[in-house]
């Protein structure tokens, strides 16, 4: 049986990996996904009557026009940034913004204060100040605690920073809302975040003892659950959910789901997933009859979502500041106010939120019971584990067997000599006349794992050196030596080239097998952690893996093309994507994603064994 | 190129790098990681032990510590706890068991050097399986040098050393003393390779019982010598017992903890003295079918201790892979080594991995740990079983062209 399957191998393959990338597209099918569902009973979403009137609305409006005024007066703290030469007694008139906050939370009868706060990345320091306050809960001993965020500017990927005075309003007045009853079981914790991610980051790390010098005075207890609210506009249409963390993490469906019910029941406000409000995808180089077809528009417009929370997942950047929360195991989520001319504001806004937090309210334990593991296909469809991650996998298997396919033809060679040699081992078949004869070689294992820790050793002094304050500051002088660094370091390897020998596997098939087998490896296991990274790399890894030549016989302008190529796809991110790659640093500098060192120490490594291969 | 490393060169310069790496903040991250100490040999445990035992309080009558009452003597008397100090004890630990390595090697060589002695202190210093519960100041370090020693000595046919190792081993780690049948017979044949010759053991059986009766005394000594520590005879049950009852679920790459987390507690003793009964019932078997060659039969003993005993670490496995390197002979009659080392690979990523899912990030359960460590008992099983049929296979000798082995 084992034999008929060796044979069928290359069929095998094929298969394998055609399945495997058609699934990929398969992902966004109505098919393969279902509705969601609430699966925790303690939950009750949306069931209870909501107290949130215009009275707080007005409230809001109050704090938004002292937030407007102090936004004219240009009172942020922002300036501290840019004038680091002014005397320290003045520093106070800096932070004018986040005074003004503490203040409003502690007339509001809450224990407030603020934080301040720098990042060094590079050349560069962050510096800012956050607000926050602790609402003791009246019922219980205050050993848990949800949170309720929003940052001084609004989430946004690249493109124009808008100020989100309108969730800070919103927090502020839910301050002083829910101050006023007695239903809560966990403490309440409001964080108005300077900058956009930085603050949060800041509060987030000295509320969990880490990195930021100063302890902050007020504690409470460990958080579970956290809201940021989103809302920069007049008025909105439609809530969005933003959701996934650093590194890829997503909190627990049930959360987002309970949110969308709250949202369409309570709130009256129908949810869609990001600001993706169209359900209608132009695609002007599809032919009309296929374009208009409800069935396509209907995978197009799932396409898109899948394909946005790919574009955040595989870097594992956080699509908001509830994505900062995920660092410590804090589900979280962003609620987006997709801007439009009406009919929702903070009325809308402030009973979502009331009803969504008696909802977290009720839990008894931390959220587990629904899914970790999903991709949303939009606000009310997601897909489950077992119906995306096969795609990956399958990629990984076929890159497996095609590695240990050529481990066991790196094990043998045709021998015409007809002198038995001494370790000499027949086929399964008994050896006719003119049948071939294969004999055993030696496979030299060590010095193939010589050059693959090597490529990984100059990953890591490549991520080390770009992580360095020198290359951050000056990018564009030091990515061009990094490539070429990059570029030339792995003709070295050709030194290793030698005559071929009927005993020994040559070099280049052997480092191909164990690159492909540890190629798989790393797919096969990331897709747990991080699937749409996977993803990415069963994209980027797969094919060109596979297609790397170990024929040492190749002429060598074909073998200079085929390496340049490699190293293109290697380290071309270098010199074509400058700025997606500082974002990166910095994510890896501030927040700790580790997309840059696994694209450093693991990506690009592989890439230039396969490079190396087709050298040798 | 790798051939002309030299065991002398080889060992201070990794212990070097170690105690480098040690100083450099390292340790604190790993120190407390489930899958480098056990409750039975953290570091920070045997602290809190020593921290009650300076205080004058019995640090047997809580729950927490279990180690030894000689590490407890030996550190708050002889040894300083500083880390810096902790640091350079394990890394000198570290090469005084690859150096025995190297000494079993050549034992079973019967050279006094060779070229390849820096490849096999490599196989143990460059292991990560042992580097990173070293660095985590795990004890089972020390049980492994201890280990590695006990067969040294035995190898050297230094009865009383050997002995004396195995004691203090099986006081620190009772499991231990399975190997103390191959061990005997080690001493009374000799440490070179017969996998190629087997043959009928002749030996007068009455030499074995000089050999129980010292192992018994040195035994008895030590177990005086820490009841005089203690106080008391208090530590027994919280250290010995510990491995009989398994009062501490602590997560570990083994296989017991989430079997007896998910136990009924009125099958608890049963299947309590099935899985560690079960471990006795390898010993006499191996030691009769390789008693041609009892090193080989305590390699194997030594990775089926790895795979099953309660409250492993890494590094207990990761014994079992460096001592392969002393016994090259199976190297080409191994069946699927590629297939292992991908097992390996796989565990070895998986199980960090699954760990930060379950308890850092959240998203993941106890399932998926578990799962994990299944991976990494395959793959502890497929080198055993693997390093088993190829130690067997050897005696017939090279493939001829008509005929093939068959496994039925």
């Amino acid at each position: 049986m084992i034999q008929k399957f060796h044979q069928r191998l290359p069929v095998i393959k094929i298969i394998l990996f055609l399945v495997g990338y058609l699934w990929m597209v398969a992902i966004p099918l109505p098919e393969l996904g279902r509705t969601t569902y609430i699966d925790e009973n303690a939950l009750q979403p949306a069931q209870v009557s909501t107290y949130w009137n215009w009275g707080d609305v007005h409230t809001a409006d109050k704090y938004l026009e002292d937030l407007e005024k102090l936004r004219d007066r240009n009172a942020t703290s922002r300036e501290y940034v840019q004038s680091t030469t002014v005397p320290h007694t003045l520093a106070y008139t800096f932070d004018r913004r986040a005074d003004y906050i503490k203040n409003e939370f502690q007339r509001a009868g809450l224990s407030a204060a603020t934080q301040k706060y720098s990042f060094s990345v590079g050349n560069t320091d962050l510096t800012g100040a956050n607000a926050y306050a602790v609402s003791s809960s009246p019922r219980a001993s205050g050993n848990e605690a949800m949170v309720i965020a929003a940052s001084w500017i609004r989430r946004h990927d690249e493109g124009e920073e808008e100020l989100n005075l309108r969730g800070i309003s919103t927090v502020l007045a839910l301050a002083k809302f829910l101050k006023g009853y007695s239903l809560w079981a966990k403490d309440i914790v409001f964080v108005v975040g300077d900058g956009y991610l930085d603050g949060m980051q800041a509060w987030l790390s000295a509320y969990h003892g880490a990195t930021q010098s100063k302890e902050l005075p007020h504690s409470s207890g460990v958080i579970w659950n956290a809201l940021a609210i989103d809302y920069a506009c007049h008025s909105f249409s439609h809530l969005g959910v933003f959701h996934e963390g650093v590194n890829g993490r997503l909190p627990n469906q049930d959360l987002i789901n309970s949110f969308e019910r709250i949202s369409r029941y309570t709130g009256g406000v129908p949810v869609v997933l990001y600001d993706h409000v169209q359900d209608h995808v132009s695609l002007p180089w599809i032919p009309k009859f296929i374009r208009t077809n409800p069935t396509f528009q209907k995978y197009a417009t799932n396409a898109k979502n899948v394909l946005r929370h790919v574009g955040y997942q595989a870097p594992g950047t956080p699509s908001g500041i509830h994505g900062l929360f995920h660092q410590y195991r804090i589900d979280a989520f962003t609620m987006y106010a997709v801007c439009a001319h009406g009919p929702h504001g903070f009325h809308a806004l402030g009973k979502v939120i009331e009803s969504t937090l008696r909802t977290m309210n009720n839990l008894l334990e931390r959220l587990h019971a629904s899914f970790f593991f999903y991709i949303l296909t939009d606000a009310v469809h997601f897909n489950k584990i077992g119906s995306y991650l096969p795609s990956a996998i399958l990629i990984s298997i076929a890159l497996m067997f095609h590695g240990l396919d050529t481990w066991v033809a790196a094990g043998w060679t045709v021998e015409e000599d007809e002198s038995p040699s001494s370790d000499e081992k027949p086929d399964e078949k008994p050896s006719e006349a003119k049948t071939p004869k294969w004999t055993r070689r030696q496979r030299p294992v060590l010095p193939v794992l010589s050059i693959m820790a090597a490529t990984h050793l100059l990953g890591t002094v490549l991520f080390l050196l770009l992580s360095s304050n020198y290359t951050l500051a000056s990018y564009q002088t030091t990515s061009y030596i990094l490539f070429t660094a990059l570029a030339v370091i792995p003709l070295g390897a050709a030194l290793l080239r030698t005559e071929q020998q009927p005993h020994n596997a040559p070099l280049s098939t052997v480092l191909k097998a164990l690159n492909l087998c540890f190629a798989s490896t790393i797919i096969s296991i990331l897709s747990v952690l991080n699937f749409s990274l996977a993803l990415t790399l069963s994209i980027t890894l797969g094919v060109p893996l596979v297609a790397s030549s170990a024929s040492p016989t190749t002429k060598w302008p074909i073998k200079g093309i085929q390496y340049s190529l490699y190293i293109l796809l290697a380290a071309g991110w270098l010199l074509f994507l400058p700025e997606q790659t500082k974002s990166v640093l910095w994510n890896w500098e501030v927040l700790s994603v580790w997309f840059a060192p696994v694209v450093c120490v693991v990506y690009v490594p592989l890439v230039l064994q396969a490079a190396i291969v087709n050298l040798l | 190129m790798t051939s002309s490393l030299r065991a002398g060169v080889v060992i201070p310069t990794v212990a070097a790098l170690k105690v480098a790496i040690s100083l450099s903040g390292l340790p604190d991250l790993l120190r407390n990681d489930h899958q480098l100490s056990s409750p039975l040999t953290s570091f920070s445990q045997l602290q809190e032990g020593l921290y009650l035992f300076k205080h004058g309080i019995d640090p047997y009558s809580g729950g927490t510590f279990r180690h030894s009452p000689l590490l407890l003597a030996l550190f708050s008397s002889v040894l300083p706890t500083s880390t810096l100090f902790a640091a350079v004890f394990w890394a000198l630990s570290d090469a005084v068991a690859a150096w025995a390595l190297v000494e079993i090697w050549r034992a079973r060589q019967n050279v006094s050097s060779s070229t390849r002695d820096g490849l096999v202190a490599l196989g143990y210093l460059a292991n990560p399986y042992t580097i990173l519960p070293s660095l985590a100041l795990s004890t089972s370090t020390l049980e492994n040098t201890l280990l590695l020693l006990a067969v040294m000595f035995a190898a050297q046919k230094k009865a009383a050393p050997s002995l004396l190792s195995l004691a203090f081993l099986s006081h620190l780690a009772p499991p231990a003393i399975l190997i103390f049948p191959p061990l005997a017979l080690l001493l009374l044949t000799d440490p070179h390779s017969h996998l190629a010759s087997p043959q009928k053991l002749s030996l007068n059986k009455r030499r074995i019982f000089p050999l129980v009766l010292e192992f018994l005394i040195y035994a008895g000594a030590l177990t005086f010598a820490s009841t005089l520590v203690a106080g008391s005879w208090n530590w027994i049950p919280q250290t010995w017992g510990t491995w009989l009852t398994l009062p501490d679920l602590t997560p570990n790459p083994g296989l017991w903890w989430y079997f007896f987390t998910e136990m009924f507690d009125h099958f608890r003793p049963f299947f309590l003295m099935v899985f560690s009964m079960h471990l006795v019932i390898y010993v006499a078997p191996l030691c009769i079918k390789f008693q041609h060659d009892p090193l080989f039969a305590l390699f194997i003993l030594t990775g089926v201790l790895g795979i099953f005993k309660a409250y492993p670490t890494l590094s207990d496995p990761g014994l079992f892979l460096s001592m392969t390197a002393a016994f090259p002979e199976i190297f080409p009659y191994l069946r699927h080594p590629i297939v292992t080392s991908l097992l390996h690979l796989h565990a070895a990523l998986l199980l960090p991995l699954f760990h930060h899912l379950w308890l850092t990030q959240g998203t993941g359960n106890a399932n998926f740990f578990y799962a994990s460590t299944l991976v990494f008992a395959c793959a502890n099983g497929a080198a055993v079983m693997d390093s088993l049929w190829a130690g067997m296979r050897i005696a017939i000798g090279k493939n001829t062209e008509d005929y093939g082995i068959v496994q039925e």
